[in-house]
């Protein structure tokens, strides 16, 4: 099956300008324009992506990287300006070659692994007996990428967890005869360290090949250590190329217009995070599917995090908290919950933002069971103000960006009246400008007396907890408070058993 | 170890999946040892005709129902287009033949025009089949103002095989799924038309195109339900337009019996199948027990609603 070749290596077609800067470009955006309606999305983008490089794509959400995306891939036409494949003016055909893996996956939940991959890769499989031929070329594909992944072709892709169906959507997109250019986006956000190193080992075996890849992501350090070069994208427009060697993060930050985060000034934890506080929730030797003998309290005030490596149980305590049916947890106020999937669980597509915002607040807002629009108006109008949610409470929620969408979502759980929230993993994906502000959020509430129980894949975010527990394998290995909290330490503890450091 | 866990998993989401479908077979067991308690000749090939016969166009008519619901659409019109079919077959396909065929071929294609108009204009399906219903019913009433009429005679023929050691009904029942388990489930149209309920966007982005995926869902519609139609007409032996108005409602309950769901993206054929013949069998069993004719319905409902509890419960259970 031609699906399993690598791609052949320097593959760019004679005639082609062979700059001086080595290889020839694969493909190439010269003033790029896109506009939706009124938005400007693209205002002149220049960027060559060279056979046999990792260019890393950065900007804040917003600033045109999605779009850009499509455009490259030629999902999408542009207003002016031209896009050249091999040199070439590209036609839809030419775009063949240029694959990518989107970060919400573009897989149909109800299909098996082995017939999504029929979907997008049916060029280059038989006509007969695909079943089979798609099977073993997903399975190959995913042991070279992800040894141990454990999906099995005939899985349907919804009974999978987010981290197995991000895995398959990169072996999808690279499920090609030809690869000329393999753009992934965000494509770590919900892969395990693990995942996310095997990756990028295939990454660099790909442009070893001649492979060209575009890698976006949040994770600057990340795009730093892959990276050859990194393009930085604002307002639109490609603002800064540099090579990545000799790049710090706060210089990316800074050349992405970010006035850098000061690292947590506002209300930093309280140092003695011991201090004694009312319980509020506990968990005393849960056991149960996905963790063992798990004891762990939330105090009146406090924010919690749950942090270890992904899908090491700290969901499940999230979901025990959330609905408290066994004997060993025990929560003594109302609960709201952000879920980190907010495509499929968080906004409610139909409504605006205001009527997404005021849901869960309805009822503390209502009196006698009838609503007040004035008070609802005004809460919102206040949430609207405090987080600056771009658009205002009229507009439709899914006009808005991602990280707009999450500050509605992650508003919503602190508008109701909830003594306790829970967060599950809400900062995946969102820009650093959007975390800044709820982690704001965050912080001004505890400090109001409301709980807060957060997990996040993100270590770096624990640092605006006041106590920390770290888990593994559903247990949980370390509780850090104050200033031991710190991503080093979490990771170190993440790892113990193994014996090794990040 | 994430390899040795990795069979283990989906058994159990299979399962989870297949528990519909397995309520309603366990319902349709007892069903069927309820009736031959009350009357022991039930179980004899004679006995498994009679009963059966009379699911075979609902099943049929579930089929169709099924194929358009794993697109994330649903049919109101299928009743009354079923009704339509019997006319057809009770009138033109007698008095000139190549007419008669000529009309069915156009009534596939009407249904093919139909999805492509739902996928172009962006109507909801439950409005543009509610539309095309009146039509069926306002075509039927033109052909055939009263019931009567009488089919050809090769339909009359299949109506009254008898094959020696084999209740006849299950053949058009198992060829049916077979067919429409073959095209849903094992072919790539099928995973077009699944990938068209579960995620269009997928589609469009690998360079499908999902209004052809629509048209061929709606076209296979369109062809079971004629088929459905000429079963109908072959055990009646007339054409009514009316005959078959609570297929609309029944068909949807047999597919949701069978696991599918209004969601899309699931094709389940065997459970249509069964769904449908569970459905047709309570009817009988209330008349073996006596059920007074204007209690009936209220009493179907009831059973219906008991076994999509039990589909339920299994389901959390096994989640």
């Amino acid at each position: 099956m031609h699906v399993d070749n690598l791609p052949a290596g320097g593959a760019a077609p004679p005639g082609t300008d062979t700059g001086p800067a080595g290889p020839p470009p694969v493909v190439t955006a010269r003033g790029v324009t896109k506009a939706y309606g009124r938005t400007r999305a693209l205002a002149g983008v220049d960027l060559a992506v060279r056979a046999g490089e990792v260019l890393g794509l950065v900007g804040h959400n917003g600033a045109g990287k999605s779009t850009l995306m499509r455009v490259l891939a030629g999902l999408e036409p542009c207003d002016t300006g031209t896009v050249l494949v091999h040199g070439r003016q590209a036609s839809a055909g030419d775009f063949r070659t240029v694959r990518m893996a989107y970060q919400e996956t573009s897989l149909c939940p109800d299909l098996t692994v082995a017939e999504n991959m029929w979907v997008s890769s049916r060029h280059c499989l038989p006509r007969v007996r695909w079943r089979r031929a798609a099977s073993d070329a997903v399975r190959r594909r995913l042991d070279e990428m992800f040894p141990g992944h454990g999906v099995s072709p005939r899985d349907r892709v919804e009974d999978l967890s987010l981290s197995r169906r991000q895995m398959v959507e990169i072996a999808r997109a690279c499920l090609v005869d030809r690869l000329d250019l393999l753009i992934l986006d965000e494509p770590t956000e919900s892969l395990g360290p693990d995942a996310a190193r095997s990756l990028y080992a295939y990454v660099r075996r790909l442009t070893e090949a001649g492979t060209a890849v575009l890698l976006i992501s949040h994770r600057i350090r990340e795009v730093l250590s892959v990276a050859d070069r990194v393009a930085v994208l604002r307002d639109g427009a490609v603002t800064a190329e540099r090579p990545a060697s000799g790049l710090t993060e706060p210089d990316v930050l800074g050349l992405m217009g970010a006035h850098v985060a000061a690292p947590p000034t506002f209300g930093a934890p309280t140092a003695a995070g011991t201090i004694a506080r009312d319980t509020v929730a506990e968990l005393l030797g849960a056991t149960g599917p996905g963790l063992r003998e798990v004891t762990l309290r939330v105090g009146k005030g406090e924010v919690v995090g749950l942090a270890g490596l992904a899908g090491q149980g700290q969901q499940e305590v999230l979901e025990r908290l959330w609905r408290p049916v066994r004997r060993d947890t025990t929560v003594g106020v109302s609960r709201a919950y952000v879920p980190g999937d907010r495509q499929r669980s968080g906004v409610l597509p139909l409504w605006s933002v205001g009527d997404n915002l005021i849901v869960t607040a309805l009822r503390g807002i209502a009196r006698r069971g009838l609503r007040r629009p004035a008070e609802e108006r005004a809460v919102v109008a206040d949430w609207v103000k405090r987080l600056s949610i771009r658009g205002g409470a009229e507009a439709g929620i899914t006009e808005l960006s991602g990280g707009n969408q999450q500050k509605v979502i992650v508003a919503r759980a602190f508008a109701s009246p909830a003594g306790l929230v829970l967060l599950d993993d809400p900062f995946r994906g969102v820009d650093v400008h959007t975390k800044t502000d709820l982690y704001g959020l965050i912080r001004q509430e505890a400090a109001k007396g409301r709980s807060v129980v957060w997990y996040s894949s993100e270590n770096a975010e624990m640092a605006h907890c006041d106590r920390v527990y770290v888990f593994r394998a559903g247990r949980v290995v370390a509780e850090l408070t104050g200033e031991e909290i710190s991503e080093e330490r979490i990771i170190g503890v993440s790892f113990a058993e193994k014996g090794e450091d990040d | 170890m994430a390899q040795l866990l990795a069979p283990a998993l989906p058994g159990r989401a299979r399962m989870r999946r297949s528990a519909p479908a397995a309520v309603s077979t366990v319902a349709l067991i007892v069903m069927i040892g309820v009736c031959s308690s009350l009357q022991p000749g039930v179980l004899t090939v004679e006995g498994l005709t009679l009963v059966l016969s009379a699911t075979v166009p609902l099943v049929i008519a579930a089929q169709a129902q099924m194929t358009l619901m794993a697109v994330g659409d649903i049919d109101l019109g299928i009743g009354n287009f079923v009704g339509l079919v019997t006319v057809v077959s009770a009138t033109l396909l007698v008095s000139s033949p190549l007419k008669g065929v000529l009309v069915l071929a156009g009534l596939v294609a009407a249904y093919a025009v139909l999805g492509l108009l739902i996928h172009l204009r962006q109507v909801p399906a439950l409005i543009a089949t509610l539309g095309a219903s009146f039509v069926w019913l306002g075509l039927g009433l033109f052909l055939l103002p009263t019931p009567g009429g009488t089919t050809p005679g090769w339909l009359a023929s299949f109506g009254a095989w008898q094959p020696a050691g084999l209740p006849a009904p299950l053949v058009p029942l198992v060829v049916v799924a077979l067919l429409v388990y073959l095209l849903s489930a094992r072919s790539a149209l099928g995973v077009r038309m699944r990938g068209l309920g579960s995620n269009p966007v997928a589609l469009r982005r690998a360079g499908l195109r999902p209004v052809a995926s629509r048209v061929a869902a709606y076209a296979t519609a369109g062809v079971l339900g004629v088929l459905s139609g000429l079963v109908l007409a072959s055990q009646t032996g007339g054409g009514d337009v009316s005959s078959a108005s609570s297929y609309t409602l029944m068909t949807v309950a047999a597919v949701i019996l069978g696991g599918g769901s209004f969601a899309g993206g699931t094709a389940v054929p065997w459970g249509a199948a069964v769904g449908g013949v569970t459905l047709g069998l309570v009817s009988v069993v209330l008349s073996l027990l006596d059920v007074r004719s204007d209690m009936q319905s209220a009493v179907q409902g009831v059973i219906v609603l008991a076994v999509l509890a039990g589909r339920v419960v299994v389901g959390k259970v096994l989640r």
